[in-house]
């Protein structure tokens, strides 16, 4: 293998001037100036003194970090993030994978059509989408004022400014972030697998159970990640439909930076969720690289 | 061993019949050929049987029993796909299991049956590959054995040596017949190969536009075609258009008959009984036909027999005949040399003979048609 691949890309070796790399120059440039070098600047800046009448102080320290860590209020809004992440994400696939596995196998002349309204969500601004979301779910919002005028309620439903309100609006945004990758991994799945399933004796549960779902991984684990990835970033839903109930670190990061003028503290809370999403995410993909094991 | 009846199956796709009412009955072990051009009909037939499609009209009963509108899950037959269609995610011995695990058999057992069945495909070695790490006999092989270790009543194969070349092709062929006489199941195989069904099968089911044109042992579908569609679809056949000759017609089941055509009196086989002066056609193999003489002839040496001359006496039942033509063309094929020539009453034969017979473009020559290489097909009225 390493024989073959060493004998393959033999290549003439061409002046540095002439050399392919070259070609993806201006994106290193542009990643490094806008967002390595960002990065790094907050990094220091989230070990800088809190200061009063200036962003931060001069001195080093992490006394930002041992504060935060150990600030039971700010933990607590971690966990409410990372949970509101899971949640998104299980619902994600709970409600994407059946459409996914319908859009990937279809014939159907509408299916550009489905795959349109797939990608409706985003279509509109997050603040547009949002503001639908507040008149839909508000507490003499259209929702709440249907079932009050069916008499099957006797008081409002409480939608937004909690938890449900941004679980319902994220996973609507988030949804087509599923259904992508699982399509393209699905409609990779031979549909003869599953007559091959059958015909030695599956029922189609078990066809599904065994097979299919075993072959969807890769495109489970795209999906999941990406749509984790985005909620815990998400900043303009939770503020619009959280309230102050429901606060995560995203808001609290802004608040921070914005309206309380703590750059260090802010800095060090953007970092820490940073570093919490990306172990969540590498202790995800190393269990489900498990799983793949033989897919692809 | 399983008995398995078709009884009047039709199936039709969105108002077109892919399927026109086929009866079929097979021995208890017999291996049987569908064999059609695509678009025949063969793999929904195939199919119905499987329980991936219900027929319109008609039965699947296997050993008596009605299957028809069973799902294939409860079926109990093993299916070998084109594609093989193994399950990427699963070592060999995984793939193996899978219909054992479905069938809630345990552990030890399923071990053991995995085990004898790949050491009768040869690939004891190959238990923990992945399908991709195979090569594509290795991956038949498998295929095969997946379908057998669950020990179904019937073994379906759905032109299962389509993706392997030529040489691993003729291997398998030999190998899989091998492997189902050793089993003894009762085999139905799809096919659009003729030599594969001929070298294969016990009987051919020849399948033109969703009808069952001819059943059969090999010898029988090749050599005495029951019409034309079936002549012109097995192998390649000289078709030419005649009527009984009145002076000798019988009631006879059988023998030889001679036929009045455009070219001469030709004589031919028979199985039925045939009127006298009824319109038929007589079908004759490119490699039933040689060239008077027997050594090479020169252009300039034309044969001098009279067209349609009687060479042995007057038997009209065992005659060979003698035929004056000319040689249009000669494809070298490699083993053969093909010639296309002229006869009588502008009448064009395909003509196969050994490089030793092979007569030049343009030569004159005289074919001789001997008792046993014309076969009669009634034409209908």
């Amino acid at each position: 293998m390493t024989h073959a691949v060493a004998t393959a890309t033999r290549l003439p070796r061409l002046p540095i001037g002439q050399r392919a790399f070259w070609l993806i120059a201006p994106a290193l440039v542009l990643i490094g100036v806008f967002l390595v070098l960002p990065y790094l600047n907050i990094v220091v800046m989230s070990l800088r003194e809190p200061a009063v009448g200036a962003p931060y102080g001069a001195g080093l320290t992490i006394g930002n970090y041992t504060r935060i860590l150990g600030d039971g209020y700010f933990l607590g809004v971690l966990a409410d993030t990372l949970l509101l992440g899971f949640t998104t994400t299980v619902i994600c696939l709970l409600l994407g994978y059946p459409v996914a596995y319908h859009l990937a196998r279809t014939t159907s002349r509408y299916q550009s059509l489905l795959y349109v309204l797939v990608l409706s969500p985003l279509l509109v601004g997050v603040v547009v989408r949002s503001f639908g979301w507040l008149i839909l779910l508000s507490g003499n919002g259209v929702v709440n004022r249907a079932l009050l005028d069916l008499g099957l309620l006797e008081t409002g439903l409480q939608l937004i400014n909690n938890r449900l309100g941004v679980t319902i609006a994220l996973v609507h945004v988030f949804l087509p972030f599923m259904i992508l990758p699982l399509i393209g991994v699905i409609q990779s799945i031979d549909p003869v697998l599953e007559t091959a399933g059958q015909s030695l004796g599956a029922s189609r549960l078990m066809v599904f159970w065994r097979l299919v779902l075993p072959l969807s991984w890769p495109g489970i684990q795209a999906g999941s990640i990406l749509v984790f990835v985005l909620t815990l970033s998400a900043y303009v839903t939770p503020v619009m439909l959280g309230g102050a109930q429901m606060k995560t670190m995203s808001v609290l990061v802004v608040q921070n930076l914005i309206d309380n003028f703590q750059w260090p503290t802010g800095a060090a809370l953007a970092l820490i969720l940073s570093a919490c999403g990306l172990v969540a995410v590498a202790v995800y993909a190393r269990l489900t690289s498990l799983l793949m094991k033989g897919v692809q | 061993m399983t008995r398995l009846v078709l009884e009047g199956l039709r199936k039709t796709f969105n108002g077109v019949a892919a399927v026109h009412h086929l009866d079929l009955a097979t021995s208890e072990g017999e291996f049987i050929s569908l064999l059609g051009p695509s678009g025949c009909g063969k793999t929904t037939t195939l199919r119905c049987v499987a329980g991936f499609e219900y027929p319109d009209t008609g039965r699947v009963l296997l050993d008596g029993e009605e299957v028809t509108g069973q799902p294939p899950e409860r079926r109990d037959i093993g299916m070998v796909f084109q594609n093989y269609a193994l399950f990427p995610h699963l070592t060999v011995q995984r793939n193996l299991a899978f219909g054992l695990e479905m069938r809630r058999i345990d552990k030890v057992a399923i071990r053991r049956r995995v085990d004898a069945v790949l050491g009768m495909v040869q690939l004891s070695s190959m238990l923990d590959r992945y399908p991709r790490q195979l090569s594509g006999g290795q991956q038949q092989r498998v295929a095969l054995a997946r379908a057998l270790v669950i020990e179904p009543r019937l073994l379906l194969l759905d032109e299962p040596l389509a993706n392997l070349d030529a040489v691993l092709r003729d291997e398998m062929r030999v190998f899989i017949r091998e492997l189902q006489k050793r089993v003894g199941i009762t085999t139905l195989y799809v096919t659009h190969d003729q030599a594969e069904a001929m070298v294969m099968s016990d009987r051919i089911a020849v399948l033109l536009d969703g009808k069952l044109a001819q059943l059969g042992p090999p010898e029988d579908i090749y050599l005495r075609p029951r019409s034309v569609e079936v002549a012109r679809f097995i192998g390649r056949s000289n078709l030419i258009e005649g009527t009984v000759d009145s002076a000798h017609a019988s009631g006879i089941a059988g023998g030889t008959i001679p036929v009045r055509t455009a070219m001469g009196v030709v004589s031919a086989r028979h199985d039925r009984p045939l009127l006298p002066g009824e319109p038929v056609h007589v079908a004759i193999r490119p490699e039933a036909i040689g060239f008077a003489g027997g050594h090479r002839e020169q252009p300039q040496a034309a044969g001098s027999g009279a067209a349609g001359e009687r060479v042995a006496g007057m038997d009209a039942q065992a005659t060979t005949s003698l035929h004056e033509c000319t040689v249009n063309r000669a494809y070298f094929l490699g083993a053969a040399v093909e010639h296309v020539v002229q006869c009588r009453g502008d009448i064009s034969l395909v003509v196969q003979t050994a490089h030793a017979q092979r007569v030049a473009e343009g030569g004159r020559a005289a074919i001789v048609l001997g008792p046993d290489s014309a076969w009669v097909i009634p034409r209908a009225p």
